[in-house]
Formats: structure tokens, sequence, C-alpha cells
């Protein structure tokens, strides 16, 4: 029996959708799957339930939050998809500000129709499964997500950074070389180094490593060590890893131990 | 040992012959601060003044990443993948990484002889080059800076070419087929092998025996220094991805769209990664960074029982491209008695 | 050249619920010379492949002189045990090895023999009792202490229920205890506070463990006192494996001397290469 799917977006540039639109086996996913609900593709459609859900975006309106919680309820299975659905992504980089001050400088005194926040990821609100990271993700690991679900099993989730995949390709390292900035000890793995291999630092689009295993202190101490400032630092590190847990903590103490 | 020996203008006449022989892959450089070995097309592209190269000469025999089986998961079937494997020749290798590679072999090669190891070992032509150190070499304290064996011919620089030392039956055949390449070796030459070696011995960081290192380092795992040094690591698993000697893998299974058909694979894990000591169930043997760092420190300087050798080969490879600038050597010297320890200047 | 990784296509023959998350598989391997000529130590174990979603190794839990079949007792704990727990008789796996050392059972032999275990470290004991079983009269006193948290949870706790009192009468002590049961009507108390009943000979036994790592120290605390020999001590250990074989470097356990590979110079550790191999529990 095909399995039932539905892919949703919340806040988001709905790149996610897109890679999973032109991924190139597509025929294949719509042989092998029954798509039950695709927002992107077409708007039609309640949500009904589904053996898996895919949800892209972060939570950043009250009705992505009703929706996201409709999602579940209908949903055996549901996987985060990409960096603003797992940590919130570019826009949940404000995250501990307050979003009156941030919508003012924005958008001014202008009004708009919906209520919004900063964005947070899914697992603020519902419970995720599984993630699958990206920015947008890669094409392979959404055929392996699929292909896993496919026979009944589900996917084994890397949590290795992308320094890994960096060395197995060759590529020089740019922080060693260059001291560039580069976010690929913390990021999670799965793009083959894309940026490193172009000799451009990573920024870390794959959102930080899972279980605790982000050394953002380790890696401030070493950026630190090659003359870069505290703000810099933080500033790049926040883009996509805001709202990893301690984040901010293990930076102040590099800053602070040596005060 | 046979000994000829090929002067600078024959060089490239040889090394262009070289590719008769299999593809031929040497180092080159690839950026400012680094190398690596590529197949060659420009034998004048080789850079025969390198020291290390990005990745080991083990991503020959082990690729980063490599298919095992083919798999029928409807009729539940491995079937094995065995790539064509051609004849190569590897140029350029230096003395550590010539004894990592059979230390290499006695863990791939060993009464479970893995088969792909095997077949890509037994198609390599294995030809050495002769190197100076730098700060970050210690070989000599590993007993890895000169080799006997392991090698087809290895090449000893010399002030108007090279001392060659013929290493086995395929390098015997490669001098012969080429002889008029070579000339003998005179007392000149021998003179200035010695003066090399000699000069050589001179340079590394450090001298004094090691074999204690592995004791000590048992003996002090509790030292406040494994806290410190750990703090500064990433976890990023470079040093032993760059080690010519870490073999670790891990093994996944990669279904197709279609749910019928996949693959095995395997490719470079690290025991510097939270999953290498995981087991189901939550337990981690190496739950903490710590652990993990220190696990690396802890099988490199182990026995290699084969060899009579440490698992390390002192090549320097993970201080050089560790981001986190942790100094392997230098945490081992502060683990050893400061005593015995000759500084060179 | 042969290929190590191979695999060889075994079909389910039957299989029982042992408790709540643990199922006992019989298996055959299809080619039928292989499997007549197939054959292992207690204590080895097989690495069991499911097509398409991993490779675990699992303990082989039934004796050796049963040709032609072998049993594996596993337990749902992840993703490949999953698809395992899925599989129906008729279905087919992929099996290779045996690997490992196995216990020394032919040093086993004439004397006294005891087994002890905690939760699913009874697989392989079981391969070792019944490889006993059969070959009884080789072997003197036997004693088995099977314990787990709830009774619901020791293994094979019918089996052995089953041949209590036969047993008995053949000097073969059962002892099954658990330590968190209020319901259970038998004998309460960790594995290590019944040695004192078991009807081995601590001057004539043979002693093998098998639990989860934390139990080890205070087994070993307590055989050492009741005058066991440690140098007839034995213990079977776990670690997260890929290849089985020595290559993949998943099972090494420091110690600077010798690395241990959990795969080839074990699973089965003797007491001396416990107590000089830190982290090997
Ligand atoms: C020598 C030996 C004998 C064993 N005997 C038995 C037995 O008789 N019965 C039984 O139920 N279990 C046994 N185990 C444990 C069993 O191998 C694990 O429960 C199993 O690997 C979990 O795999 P998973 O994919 O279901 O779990 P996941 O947690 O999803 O694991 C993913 C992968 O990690 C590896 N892995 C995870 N846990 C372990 C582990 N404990 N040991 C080795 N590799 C692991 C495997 O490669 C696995 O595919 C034994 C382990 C070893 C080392
Ligand atoms: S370039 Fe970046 S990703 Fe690559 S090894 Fe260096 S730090 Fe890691
Ligand atoms: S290298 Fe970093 S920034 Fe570039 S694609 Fe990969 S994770 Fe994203
Ligand atoms: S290369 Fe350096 S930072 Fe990375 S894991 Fe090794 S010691 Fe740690
Ligand atoms: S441990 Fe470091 S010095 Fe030793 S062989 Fe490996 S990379 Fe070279
Ligand atoms: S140091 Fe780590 S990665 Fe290298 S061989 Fe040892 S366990 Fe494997
Ligand atoms: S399981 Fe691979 S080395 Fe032991």
């Amino acid at each position: 029996m095909k399995l039932r799917i539905g892919i949703h977006g919340l806040t988001s540039c709905y790149g996610c959708q897109l890679r999973m639109a032109s991924v190139r086996e597509l025929l294949e996913v719509a042989e092998n799957f029954e798509i039950a609900y695709w927002y992107m593709v077409s708007s039609k459609g309640e949500i009904s339930h589904v053996d898996i859900a895919f949800v892209e975006g972060s939570v950043s309106t009250a009705k992505d939050e009703e929706e996201l919680k409709k999602i579940r309820e209908n949903a055996d299975v549901l996987v985060a998809v990409g960096s603003c659905a797992i940590y919130g992504g570019v826009q949940g980089m404000l995250f501990g500000k307050e979003y009156e001050e941030i919508f003012k400088e924005v958008y001014g005194d202008n009004k708009i129709e919906f209520e919004g926040r900063i964005g947070e990821p899914l697992k603020k609100y519902v419970k995720v499964d599984y993630n699958l990271p990206g920015c947008p993700p890669e094409e392979e690991e959404i055929i392996y997500y699929l292909a896993t679900f496919a026979i009944g099993s589900y996917p084994e989730e890397k949590d290795y950074p992308v320094c890994t995949e960096c060395r197995r390709k060759g590529y020089p390292c740019v922080l060693i070389e260059k001291n560039e900035p580069c976010l690929g000890p913390l990021t999670v793995a799965g793009c083959d180094a894309r940026c490193p291999g172009y000799n451009v630092a990573c920024i870390g689009c794959r959102g930080p490593l899972p279980h605790g295993i982000a050394w953002f202190d380790s890696l401030a101490k070493t950026f630190k060590e090659k003359g870069m400032s505290k703000e810099y630092i933080k500033a790049r590190m926040e883009i996509f890893g805001k709202q990893y847990e301690k984040m901010d903590e293990m930076i102040e103490k590099v800053f602070e131990d040596e005060d | 040992m046979r000994y000829v020996k090929i002067k600078d203008e024959k060089v490239y006449e040889f090394l262009e012959g070289l590719k008769n022989y299999g593809k031929l892959y040497a180092p080159v450089k690839i950026s400012d601060k680094f190398y690596d070995r590529k197949e060659i097309d420009d034998v004048k592209k080789i850079a025969f003044d390198y020291i290390r190269t990005i990745m080991p000469a083990k991503k020959f025999f082990i690729p980063p990443k490599e298919e095992m089986f083919e798999i029928d998961i409807e009729n539940g079937e491995y079937k094995e993948k065995l790539e064509e494997v051609e004849p190569f020749v590897l140029f350029g290798m230096h003395p550590c990484e010539i004894v990592a590679l059979r230390i290499l072999d006695g863990i791939y090669m060993d009464e479970y002889a893995d088969i792909y190891y095997t077949r890509r070992r037994k198609a390599g032509i294995i030809i050495g080059l002769s190197c100076l150190p730098d700060e970050y070499c210690f070989c000599n304290l590993r007993r890895t800076d000169f080799v006997d064996i392991g090698f087809d011919l290895f090449f000893h620089e010399l002030p108007d070419g090279y001392l060659i030392r013929v290493g086995s039956p395929n390098g015997h055949k490669i001098i012969d087929e080429n002889l008029d390449l070579f000339a003998e070796v005179n007392q000149q030459d021998i003179d200035a092998f010695r003066e090399f070696e000699e000069k050589r011995q001179r340079m590394f960081r450090c001298y004094g025996s090691f074999d204690n290192i592995r004791y000590l380092l048992e003996l002090t795992m509790q030292d406040k220094l494994w806290d410190e040094e750990s703090e500064k690591c990433f976890g990023c698993g470079n040093c032993t991805n760059t080690c010519p000697t870490c073999r670790c893998y891990d093994v996944q299974d990669i279904p197709n769209i279609d749910g019928k058909t996949g693959k095995r694979i395997r490719f470079w894990d690290s025991c510097q990664f939270r999953s290498h000591g995981l087991v189901a169930g939550g337990h981690n043997f190496r739950p903490t960074k710590k652990d993990r760092f220190l696990n690396r420190y802890i099988c490199k300087n182990s026995y290699f029982y084969p060899l009579g050798t440490s698992y390390c080969v002192g090549c320097g490879n993970c201080t050089y491209f560790c981001p986190a600038n942790i100094d392997f050597l230098g945490n081992l010297l502060k683990v050893r008695s400061t005593a015995e320890e000759v500084k060179n200047a | 050249m042969h290929n190590v990784y191979a695999l060889y296509k075994c079909r389910v023959l039957r299989i029982y619920d042992l408790t709540d998350d643990v199922k006992l598989f019989l298996f055959r391997f299809e080619n039928p010379s292989i499997a007549e000529s197939w054959t292992f130590v207690p204590g080895q174990f097989v690495q069991l492949s499911i097509p398409g979603v991993g490779e675990v190794p699992i303990s082989i839990c039934s004796s050796p002189m049963k040709r032609g079949f072998f049993e594996l007792c596993i337990k749902k704990a992840g993703r490949v045990t999953s698809k395992i727990f899925d599989l129906k008789p008729g279905d087919s796996v992929g099996v290779r090895g045996p690997y490992g050392n196995g216990f020394p059972v032919k040093d086993f032999e004439e004397n006294d023999l005891l087994l002890i275990a905690a939760g699913i470290g009874m697989a392989p004991l079981r391969s070792v009792f019944m490889y006993a079983l059969d070959n009884r009269w080789k072997f003197g006193n036997i004693t088995v202490i099977n314990s787990a948290r709830y009774g619901k949870r020791l293994l094979f706790q019918k089996e052995l229920e089953a041949m209590r009192d036969v047993a008995e009468a053949e000097n073969i002590r059962i002892i099954q205890t658990v330590t968190r049961d209020p319901d259970w009507p038998g004998r309460i108390g960790r594995a290590q506070e019944h040695i004192k009943y078991a009807n081995t000979r601590p001057d004539k036994s043979y002693v093998c463990v098998c639990g989860p790592p934390q139990i080890y120290n205070d087994v070993f605390n307590k055989l050492i006192e009741h005058g066991y020999d440690p140098k007839k001590i034995y213990v079977t250990l776990e670690r997260r494996m890929k290849c089985g074989v020595g290559k993949c470097g998943h099972c090494i356990a420091g110690s600077s001397t010798f690395l241990k590979y959990i795969c080839i110079d074990g699973p089965v550790f003797g007491y001396y290469d416990i107590i000089s191999t830190p982290g090997l529990i």
C-alpha cells in the first residue's frame, strides 16, 4: 500500500518545497506515494490524515501555530523540513527581541493583517519525529528519507559536521588557510561541504548539530584567537543558530573567561 | 638491496614512463598551504617538496565513500558490488605514509581480509620519496622515519638526482624496463645520501624514546590537561579523517525511491563523533567530548602488534589540519617526562 | 577472493514471543550445504541484515549441537531491530558469521558452571547452557542465575521454569530473580545476591556473566568474596559494531598496550582482561 504524505509550508521562502518539487525522481515519488496534500503545488485540499507530514517553515503567526497543530493531529509521523522548521531559520534570528520593536524597524507604522511573532521551530509547539535539515535540503536526503519510510523503516539522521564532508572531498580548509569564519565544525553535514568547495566559509545554513554537540564555545574561541570580535562572531553564528539552546551563553563564556 | 641512480634531467621522462604502469598519482599543490595527491597529466606539476597531503594515501584504498553491495530488497538479496580496479602508481610517498599503509594492511588484510581494500592494494605501485621534516613531523619518535619494506621503489634526493632503492619484484621490473634512464651509484652519491640522512636526522622537533608514551598516557588520563585540551576541540573529526592510519568507517543501507532496490555503502567515520560509541537504548561508551578526545590519543598510541609500532606514524597531519590548533605531539610531550627531551633549535 | 561482508540468505522458520519487546527467532540457511556445515562456539555472534535497512550484531542463543538451525533472541531496540520484529515465518534475512571468540567451552569441561545473566544477557548464556545440556556428562554442577527488573522481562523464564525440578535432580540449579516486581512470586534481588545459592563449587567452577556494563563490578566482587577464581570468570560485552571483523573500528576499547576489538578479541573477555583494559566495561 502506498504511503499517504502531506507537504506543508508555514512561514518560509518555500525553498524547501521547491526543492522537493524539483527532485529528479519526482515522477517516482508520485508513483510510490499518495500525495494527499501539497500546498505549494495545489492550494486546494483540506488537511486530512496522512502517514507522514513534511512541514517546512517556522511558526511565525498564530495561523501557523493553528495549522501546525492540525497537521500534527492528522499525521502519524511529522518531519520538520529545513532550517526554519528545525531551528526557526533566518526569521528566527531575532529571537529574544521584542516583536513590536522589530516590526516598527521593518514596517514603520504600517499595519499588517496577521498576528506576527518571531519565527520559532516546530518542536516548540508539537512533537517532531524527524528532522530533514538543509536550506533547502539536498535532493539525495529527501529521497533517502522518503525511501526509508517507503520500506517501513525510518531515516538515520546525521549527527556529524560539515567538516567531515569537507575532508572526504579533500577541499582546502578556509578556516586554517585563510582565517575565514567557517561554521563547518558545528553545522550538520549533508551538503557535501558545498561552500568550502567554492573556497567560501560555511555560514551554517543547515543548522547546528543536534544532541548538544555544536561547540559554539570552542569555535568562538578559535575565531577570537584569529582576531574576530565578539559582535562579529555572534552575528555570524546567530544567522542560523540563534535558537540553539545555550548558544549565547557559550559565546559569552569565551569572552568572559579572558576579559 | 639493489640501488640505482637517476639524474635530474631524466626524472620527468621516468615519471612520464610511469604512466605505462597505471594511472599516475602524485602530490600537487591545491591551494596556498595545502597539497593533495591527484592524477597527473603534466608531470612538471608534481610537487617534490611537499610535506603532507590533506587527504592521506588511504583514500586510494578505502575511498571516503564506496558502494559495497547492491540490494534487491524484494528478494532479500545483497549483490557484491566490485568496481573495476585498474593498476595505478602512487609517486612521492613519504616513509610515514608507507608505514601507515602497512598498518592498514595489518587491519584490512588480516584473516578476515577486506576484498575492496585488498584488490586496490594489489593494484597499486608505491614509489617512495625522501623528505625533510617540518615542526609537525615526529616519525623519528615513532621509528617510522625510514622504511625497509612497503615500497616498490624509493627515491632518495641527491644534489643532482635521486638514489633509488628497489624494494620489490615490481620495482625491479620497472627499473629493468627503463634501464637507459639509470646510472650506477658512485661514491659521491653514497656520500650525498649519507649527508642527506644526517642532516634530516638533525632536523626533527624532538628526540628520545617514545615507547613509554602509551603507558604514561594511560596513567595520566585524569590530568587537567585533557579537560583543557578537549574543551578547545570542535569534535570535527578532521584529525582522524586526515590521519593516514585512521580506518574507522560507518555503513548504511540506502534504499531507492522505488522501495525495491538500494545499496549498502560505507564511508569514513570518526571516533570524535557522538554516534561512534553509541548503542541502542541510548547508552554511549564515549559520552563526552573529553572521552572522545582521549579515545583518539589512546587509539593512536596503542601498540600495533603486527608491526611492533604504534598506530600513529608521527606524520603530524592531525595537528596541521586541526582547525582548533590542537597540538597532538605537544600534548604527548607534556605527558612524557621532560627530562629526556632534546629540543632542536 | 571471498567477500567477508557477503550475506547468506536465511529463512525465518518460527517466531516466539519471549517478553513484550523480545522475540526468539528460529532460522535456517537457505543453502543446504551451508546449513549443514555451519557451526559456532557459544558466545559467538552473527551479523544480521534486513535488506535496505541495515545490519546488527546478534548473539547466537542456541546450542551448536543442533546442526542446520540456529536461534536468535532479539530485543526491539532501534531501526534495524524494529524491522526484525516485523518478520514473519518464511521471510528471509541476510546473515554472516559466526564472529567473535566465544566462550572457551573446552576449558570449561570437567568443571562446574555458573551462568549469571541480567536482562538481555541471558541470550548468549543460553547458548552456553544449551551446549552444556547437550554435553551434560562433560560438566559438573551447573547453576543458571537469570535476573531482570520485572518477572515479565525475564528471558526464557518459562523454558527455565519448566525444567527446574527435573534439572535439580541432575545437579542443575535454576535461579530466577527480579529486582523491582512486587507481583513476582519468586526470588527477589539482584543476580549477585543469589550467588550464594548456587550449587557450583567455587574452587571447581567457571563463571560466565552477561548483562549491562554497570553490574559487572558488583558481580565480580561478590564472586571473589565467595571464593571463585578470577582466572575463571568470563564476561561477554557489547559495543556498537559495523563490521564484526576488526575493520570499522567502532567496537574498540582503549588500552594503551593493546587495543581490544570487541568483535574479534571478544566479545568474551576474562576478568584479568577487564581489569587491565580501561574502558572495557
Ligand atoms: C556482540 C553483540 C551481541 C549482541 N547480541 C544481542 C542479542 O543476542 N540480542 C539482542 O537483542 N541484541 C543483541 N545485541 C545488541 C544489538 O546489536 C543492538 O540492539 C542492535 O544493534 C540495535 O540496532 P538498531 O538498528 O535496532 O538500533 P539503533 O539504535 O537504531 O542503531 C543503529 C545502528 O547502530 C549500531 N548499534 C546500535 N546499538 C548497538 C549495539 N548495542 N551493539 C552493536 N551495534 C549497535 C548498529 O549498527 C545499528 O544498526 C548484541 C550486540 C553485540 C555487540
Ligand atoms: S573549511 Fe570549514 S568545513 Fe572545511 S574543514 Fe575547514 S572548518 Fe571544516
Ligand atoms: S557549507 Fe554551510 S552554508 Fe554552505 S550549504 Fe553547506 S551548511 Fe550551508
Ligand atoms: S581536528 Fe582538532 S578540533 Fe577537530 S576533532 Fe580533531 S582535535 Fe578536535
Ligand atoms: S595520529 Fe596524527 S601524527 Fe599520528 S599518524 Fe595520525 S595524523 Fe599522523
Ligand atoms: S583514532 Fe578514532 S577514528 Fe582513528 S582509528 Fe582510532 S577510533 Fe578510529
Ligand atoms: S565491529 Fe568493526 S571493528 Fe569491531
